[in-house]
């Protein structure tokens, strides 16, 4: 299987704080990878990194055979992302930010395109809304239109529930699932372990940096296990070494 | 009230310690000390060529201005407090979620940044001007005079500016009713007493002639003006949610010949919706600038011909440099953590942005120079102004990258700014003083203007977005 994501060694320190350490993981082309880890466990640092937002004082990142740390850029262009908190620029409307994000990612046809996404999210009467006016609910809906506008070969999602109601919520469950299908590739990082063990082919889970575990999911499910047992009993362990 | 003080006061300290360390944020005052202390030195040299009362006018001058420049609170909606600082969740917005008013919460926040100057800028200098009394020939009495005028003069420009910005934020016709009031007043009390009325401005009258009356009317009006500032304040609404015509496209279109339309347009876009455009055109660039005139016409007398022409345009170009602030402070790395833009080309476009925005202070001194009747040096005049102002935003991309409201304060930035600005300011008022043609020499300023630029670009590149 093409391997899409691909870290090696992958640090990050914040001062005295080891937010990522030598993490060593791999994913493949069409998963839902999940990536496991209560607060602070350096789930939003990995995206960053992978992302070529901010840059790990050691080891390698490589995504979609670009690596993340010489050419952030490249990385951005062609992947989706959608960050740990929405930020669609204050004074732009929704669909002017969409405008936006299309003359920067050169994407045509915009218009047809965001109106099928106000459609299909549920916030067409918003379209024209400034961003600073906008529910978080909205905005996240927003961030996640913005992500896959483009209908990237891998999406990069932190936290990608976050903010939406219950039928939002199952109607990007479903999305998702849908995308992987056609052959895409999905990364999200997340601390609700059953939205993890419903939706993701893979998992790995990160604790205070470090690297417990990295496997499929049905690996564990074969085992009569569950994730969020699993997960805990893990996590548990480590807090006690 | 306190409580909220402190903690305000703690957080703008963390806020800039932790992008550039505790050292070198608390060393800044010991710099502005250590500038006042050594310049302290020169004031009997300067004597020789200039009236005391004069020096002592420029200096309030500065400070005036320095209050003027920073008292722009009533534009400060929740949203600009917010870009200003990234996502970090400062207390100043920090409403909903505690039991307090915005008004509250937005008076702590006016008094932290007046205490937050004043110790940053207005105490360092005069207490090294009080320090270096003993070796300059100047009583301490009025070393601490001079601590006290100066103080006021920053409170006046600041109150003045923070009453004027709230009046703009309510109704744009009353401010222009409340401007045309105080033009007619200035201008009757120039023909009444056929001087200028910047004599009459309180601060100087008592550095002149203490008197406590004076002193007490004083602080009746900067209370005056403070307390109507606040209540007039006008806290932004969360969750009006105002229908817009779509914009973005068509001044995208518009910009297609410039580098990077779509940032281009984003940016005209935030400084336009924000009211940025007009209020800060008005508070940070159009009335400074008023006043420094009044000031600076004072000096006429001593200088050479035409050099008031060219100190001005000067000043004007270090000012307008200051616009590359407005296109900055909306914008945390954020929105663009999920595109692929580099730091390099959101600087290129703010400098794009900042470039159109010059149009501004080069209608502004061609205005100037046709007003003095000096029009046969307008075009020199505007060259120089531009380009020290292209020459000082460079200085400061290249030192402050999308951060110069923050790292300014970072006393090594600040030093290495002075340093290669003043000496540039030197050079070039040396050279127009000589002769006003010579002055279009300074479109040499260019190369090294680009060259910061270009390093800016590449320093920036290579280090994290600024985050707090």
């Amino acid at each position: 299987m093409t391997t899409i994501i691909e870290a090696r060694d992958l640090s990050k320190t914040y001062g005295d704080v080891q937010a990522v350490n030598h993490v060593n993981l791999s994913v493949g082309k069409g998963a839902l990878f999940g990536l496991l880890g209560p607060n602070g466990s350096g789930k939003t640092t990995m995206i960053k990194m992978l992302t070529g937002q901010t840059r790990p004082t050691g080891g390698t990142a490589t995504v979609l055979g670009i690596d993340a740390v010489t050419d952030p850029v490249s990385v951005r262009g062609r992947v989706g992302i959608i960050p740990e908190q929405e930020t669609p620029p204050s004074f732009l409307t929704a669909i002017e930010y969409l405008e936006f994000v299309a003359a920067v990612r050169k994407i045509s046809d915009i218009e047809t395109k965001a109106d099928w996404w106000f459609e299909f999210l549920d916030f067409a009467d918003k379209k024209n809304v400034l961003c600073k006016d906008l529910s978080r609910g909205t905005r996240q809906k927003l961030m996640f239109t913005q992500a896959f506008i483009h209908e990237p070969e891998l999406a990069l999602i932190d936290e990608p529930l976050i903010n939406f109601d219950p039928i939002m919520q199952d109607l990007v469950k479903d999305y998702l699932a849908g995308y992987v299908k056609k052959g895409k590739t999905i990364f999200i990082s997340t601390h609700i372990l059953e939205v993890a063990e419903e939706i993701c082919s893979g998992f790995a889970i990160l604790h205070k940096g470090n690297l417990l575990h990295a496997g499929p999911v049905a690996e564990l499910t074969s085992r009569g296990e569950h994730l969020p047992a699993f997960f805990l009993s893990l996590v548990r362990k480590d807090r006690h070494v | 009230m306190f409580e909220l003080f402190t903690a305000m006061l703690k957080e703008e300290w963390r806020v800039h310690s932790t992008m550039f360390g505790s050292l070198s944020f608390a060393l800044f005052p010991f710099m502005i000390f250590g500038i006042a202390f050594m310049g302290a030195f020169l004031v009997p040299l300067m004597r020789t060529t200039l009236p005391a009362g004069n020096l002592t006018l420029i200096i309030h001058a500065n400070y005036l201005m320095l209050g003027i420049m920073v008292g722009g609170f009533g534009l400060l909606g929740n949203e600009v407090m917010n870009r200003r600082f990234g996502q970090a969740s400062l207390l100043a917005y920090s409403a909903r979620s505690l039991p307090l008013s915005e008004r509250f919460i937005f008076l702590n926040f006016v008094v932290k940044d007046t205490v937050y100057y004043f110790f940053l800028w207005v105490l360092p200098f005069g207490f090294g001007y009080i320090v270096a009394s003993p070796f300059t020939g100047v009583s301490p009495a009025s070393a601490l005079l001079l601590l006290l005028t100066l103080t006021l003069a920053f409170l006046f420009g600041l109150c003045a500016v923070f009453f004027l910005s709230t009046v703009y934020a309510r109704s744009r016709t009353v401010l222009g009713l409340v401007l045309l009031a105080l033009g007619v007043g200035w201008g009757s009390l120039a023909i009444i007493t056929g001087t200028n009325p910047v004599l009459f401005f309180p601060p100087l009258l008592l550095n002149s002639a203490f008197s406590y009356t004076n002193l007490l009317i004083s602080c009746a009006v900067l209370g005056l003006l403070f307390a109507v500032a606040v209540l007039l304040f006008n806290p932004e609404s969360v969750g009006s949610a105002k229908i817009y015509r779509d914009s973005f496209a068509p001044l995208m279109n518009r910009f297609s010949f410039l580098p990077n339309p779509p940032l281009a347009a984003k940016d005209t876009i935030d400084l336009y919706r924000s009211g940025s455009m007009i209020g800060q055109t008005i508070f940070s660039f159009l009335l400074p600038l008023a006043v420094i005139w009044f000031f600076l016409s004072l000096l006429g007398p001593f200088l050479p011909p035409h050099g008031l022409l060219f100190i001005f345009a000067i000043t004007t170009g270090v000012i307008a440099s200051t616009m590359y602030t407005w296109v900055t402070m909306f914008d945390s790395f954020g929105p663009y953590a999920c595109l692929p833009v580099a730091i390099s080309t959101l600087i290129t476009s703010k400098l794009t942005t900042f470039s159109v925005l010059q149009l501004i202070p080069a209608a502004f001194i061609a205005v100037v120079a046709i007003l003095s009747g000096e029009a046969a040096y307008l075009v020199p005049a505007v060259v120089l102004g531009c380009s020290v102002s292209f020459y000082a935003v460079g200085v400061m991309a290249w030192l402050c990258g999308l951060s110069p409201n923050v790292l300014v304060y970072d006393v090594k930035v600040l030093f290495v700014y002075l340093i290669l600005v003043g000496i540039v300011l030197s050079v070039f008022t040396a050279i127009a003083f000589t002769n006003p043609y010579y002055a279009l020499s300074a479109v040499i300023l260019a190369i090294p203007t680009w060259l910061l630029v270009q390093k800016a670009k590449v320093r920036w590149d290579a280090v994290d977005p600024a985050g707090f």
